[in-house]
């Protein structure tokens, strides 16, 4: 309870922070929300485009980037602060963050307020919205509630691959490279029936790098497209489990890690 | 000894890159991973359409590669060398720049000239294992293929200017992550990095000929694909080589504003 | 002979916008912001003779490195001017730049991503140095500064005492007549600090060089400089070597003595002044402008008193710098 309140405080502390300069606030809102609608316009362009991708109906194609973007801009507000943390490890603020009474994970997450999650979110809701709204889906309470868990999957999925690459950075700081790398693949590659890809390369953002898990695979268990993703029906419906059991083991192997820190520069 | 000075900024980059071999394999891993999965999708979404926007499907898919092979030439990982301008405001090492007997802004384009030599050769290389194993097409005719060299040529004219913009930005404010993100968005985005900009609605191509962007990446890659016909090369040309002046003009005016700012301020 | 730096009432001033507190004041400050000019420096004169090492002293804040930046050509003062080497710093950048070496304390002017020895390779081609005498000069930085033991090394993994030799180093590979060095031995342990002084002193005496040195250690001013200048709130207050120094705000002895007779009356002496007295331990100090130095004042005591046992402390330069901002501080 009292790690929730401070918690809370710093969050506060960290959104007045941002409020200071207000021009950059704005900027930054616009920026979660600009970056989100290219994605849209992209999506949308593409689907305009090319009708019938990978044998799905449009309406149905529209909620694997809806699902996407909404886990993604969660993950920014709740989690996002491990994509970078190779920043706060080169600049030694791990260092600091040893010396506090908190955990590491914690005041890593708690280092800035993530003002374009407010962006990302605002345009994420819309686009779940409109993507549910086209919808010829019957939305039962079952479908709803997969929905979410799938969402809540898609974060903890996200935030895993983040944690476990905070975790190399740990080591080898200069993994922070790949997370600008994994950010842009989990943009382009992730609204996408991933169907429309050649197998080998299905399978490699499969088993690879798994975020066909995100929203590709839940949305077409969902759209009744389960049976066609190449992979097995059960592994995909259960991807909003492995989400979470993933960010588990990014976790631990990201206190493993922790133990075995021994700074940055000697 | 002006050429001694010049090759030795130049090759600034280039051996910041040798000396960190890992840093080659993950250049080598990503360029190849982003290649194979931009040409399978494009392939992938041609599957049941024949020509869209005026692209076909090896035009689309040359057109796609081709614009991950050009970012190579500036996606290098410039903050571990620390020498960006960002950097040097942050750390306090700006002031060196202008302790030197060489300008700054000569330094500065040298650096860059070195980055993208080194870049190009990456580019060159995959350029020629793509079009070996044929996920792009040869240019028609070799007058194309003059045209897209001289085309390139004036984009990365272009793209240096813009990007020095940005760079010139940060002697103003350390703090403007966000203004640069968002350059670094639009240029990304209406330069037809993100997707090619024929697929994008009319309003929004009438919009980009109108912005810097689309002449550093979307001008020579229509022209290479034939989206842009040889007829009008020269005057697409043109507008490219009037970017390149209105842009050398409006950055030398910013590294004078940015030496005052550093001679009043002390950097 | 003219001096190599030469300074004459030189001023800076810099205008910055206060922010009012609170919202309300948030706003004012948006619409009618608040301008306060800070006067770094005011009215600064002073010269360096060719070869001569100087040290600018002074608290933080005092206005050092801004004088240094108006000397090295980064800043323009607001009035009064400057020459080093017979350039006007801020009005020919360039030219001035060949004439200098700087080291701004612990920021490097070093390629992070490269070996030192590339670092040194590019500054030779910046600043057009012949390849024979460069070689000749980095021989000569090698055998003081034990460089070749880490050059090969990228900066990034060098120590801070390896950075800074380096540095030092590249400040200097040039031949500049004039070195300025804003604090450079900050941060550094007691054995690269001494090899960094022996450079110095190499430097200045062999070489010639004229050398500008602002620091906080006063071991270092003890061995390196004769002359001192002293700034506060940007304006000079002292401009001398360091006995005027000491006898300015260094008379700060004490004499301890135990007498024979713990009884004994202590008369006084001239200028001696009883500070304690405790059974047949007396403590004297200094008394009025005309006191003794310690040495006198010793042999005072003893003359004049029965002892069986005398010990004294002379205040070291750190006190008297002390006493010295205190003593500004104060007017």
């Amino acid at each position: 309870m009292q790690s929730l309140r401070i918690m809370w405080r710093i969050t506060l502390l960290n959104f007045r922070a941002q409020l200071e300069y207000r021009t950059e606030f704005l900027l930054m809102v616009a920026i979660g929300a600009i970056w989100q609608v290219s994605v849209i316009v992209f999506a949308t362009v593409l689907l305009a485009r090319f009708t019938g991708m990978g044998g799905w109906d449009s309406s149905e194609v529209l909620l694997i980037p809806a699902t996407r973007m909404l886990a993604h801009a969660l993950f920014v507000l709740f989690l996002g602060r491990v994509h970078g943390a190779g920043r706060q490890i080169q600049e030694g603020r791990i260092d600091t963050y040893l010396l506090r009474p908190m955990p590491v994970h914690r005041q890593l997450q708690l280092a800035f307020f993530p003002t374009n999650a407010i962006g990302d979110l605002t345009v994420a809701v819309g686009l779940m919205i409109g993507a549910l709204s086209r919808s010829e889906l019957d939305w039962t309470p079952g479908r709803i509630g997969y929905l979410i868990a799938a969402v809540i999957g898609g974060l903890f999925l996200e935030a895993a691959l983040f944690t476990a690459l905070a975790s190399a950075s740990l080591r080898f700081p200069a993994a922070d490279y790949w997370s600008y790398w994994l950010e842009e693949l989990l943009g382009t590659f992730g609204s996408y029936p991933l169907n429309v890809l050649p197998r080998a390369v299905g399978g490699f953002l499969t088993y690879g790098l798994p975020l066909a898990f995100v929203a590709y695979f839940p949305v077409a268990v969902l759209t009744g497209h389960g049976h066609d993703t190449g992979a097995p029906y059960w592994l995909a419906a259960a991807s909003p489990l492995l989400g979470v059991l993933a960010y588990l083991g990014a976790r631990w192997l990201w206190r493993w890690s922790l133990r075995h820190y021994s700074g940055i520069n000697g | 000894m002006a050429v001694l000075h010049a090759w030795r900024a130049a090759r600034v980059t280039p051996l910041g890159e040798l000396h960190t071999p890992p840093r080659m394999t993950a250049v080598l891993l990503r360029l190849t991973v982003q290649i194979v999965l931009v040409a399978s999708l494009w392939h992938g979404l041609y599957a049941d359409t024949g020509t869209t926007a005026g692209l076909d499907r090896d035009q689309a898919v040359t057109y796609a590669v081709l614009a991950v092979l050009a970012s190579r030439m500036r996606e290098l990982d410039q903050y571990a060398g620390r020498d960006t301008v960002l950097q040097h405001m942050h750390f306090g090492t700006i002031v060196y720049w202008y302790l030197r007997p060489l300008p700054p802004q000569r330094y500065h384009a040298l650096r860059a000239l070195g980055e993208k030599l080194y870049g190009f050769a990456w580019a060159l290389a995959g350029y020629t294992v793509c079009l070996t194993a044929g996920v792009v097409e040869p240019p028609k005719s070799a007058a194309t293929a003059g045209v897209f060299v001289l085309s390139l040529l004036l984009g990365q004219l272009v793209l240096y200017y813009v990007l020095l913009v940005l760079d010139q930005m940060c002697f103003w404010t350390v703090r403007n992550n966000a203004a640069m993100l968002i350059l670094i968005f639009a240029q990304n985005l209406l330069s037809g990095v993100y997707a090619p900009l024929w697929f994008f609605p009319g309003w929004f191509v009438t919009l980009s000929a109108f912005l810097p962007f689309q002449a550093t990446l979307n001008v020579p890659l229509s022209l290479y694909i034939g989206r842009i016909p040889l007829s009008d090369a020269g005057l697409q040309l043109a507008v490219q080589a009037a970017w390149v002046v209105a842009l050398h003009l409006f950055t030398r005016f910013l590294w004078r504003r940015a030496a005052l700012r550093v001679m009043s301020q002390g950097g | 002979m003219d001096a190599s730096i030469e300074v004459h009432g030189l001023s800076r001033t810099f205008h910055t916008t206060v922010r009012r507190p609170g919202f309300t004041g948030a706003v004012r400050s948006l619409v009618n912001p608040e301008r306060v000019a800070k006067h770094a420096v005011t009215d600064i004169t002073f010269d360096v003779a060719p070869g001569e090492l100087l040290a600018l002293l002074g608290p933080n804040g005092a206005g050092k490195s801004t004088t240094i930046k108006m000397l090295t050509g980064i800043l323009t003062p607001t009035s009064g001017h400057a020459r080093v080497a017979g350039v006007v710093p801020y009005e020919e950048r360039e030219r001035n730049a060949r004439n200098i070496g700087a080291v701004f304390g612990q920021r490097t002017q070093l390629w992070w991503d490269l070996p030192v020895r590339e670092s040194f390779a590019i500054l030779r081609d910046i600043y057009e140095v012949p390849k024979a005498e460069h070689a000749a000069r980095l021989k000569e930085f090698d055998d003081l500064l034990d460089l070749s033991s880490f050059w090969d090394t990228r900066v990034r993994h060098l120590s801070l005492g390896q950075r800074v030799r380096s540095d030092l180093a590249a400040a200097l590979l040039h031949d500049p007549p004039v070195v300025f060095l804003d604090e450079p031995t900050i941060g550094m342990d007691v054995v690269v600090k001494e090899q960094v002084r022996e450079f110095l002193r190499h430097q200045v005496t062999e070489r010639g060089r004229t050398v500008l040195l602002t620091t906080h250690d006063m071991t270092e001013v003890e061995r390196l400089a004769e002359r001192v200048v002293l700034v506060n709130h940007g304006r000079l207050v002292l401009d001398g070597t360091l006995d005027e120094i000491r006898r300015k705000f260094g008379s700060t002895w004490q004499v301890r003595a135990t007498l024979a007779d713990a009884h004994t009356e202590v008369a006084p002496l001239p200028g001696i002044a009883l500070l304690q007295r405790t059974g047949p331990q007396v403590v004297f100090g200094p008394d009025g402008p005309d006191a003794p130095t310690v040495h006198q004042a010793l042999k005072a005591v003893i003359e004049h008193h029965e002892v069986t046992d005398i010990a004294l402390d002379e205040a070291d330069l750190e006190d008297v710098m002390r006493a010295a901002y205190v003593h500004v501080e104060e007017v």
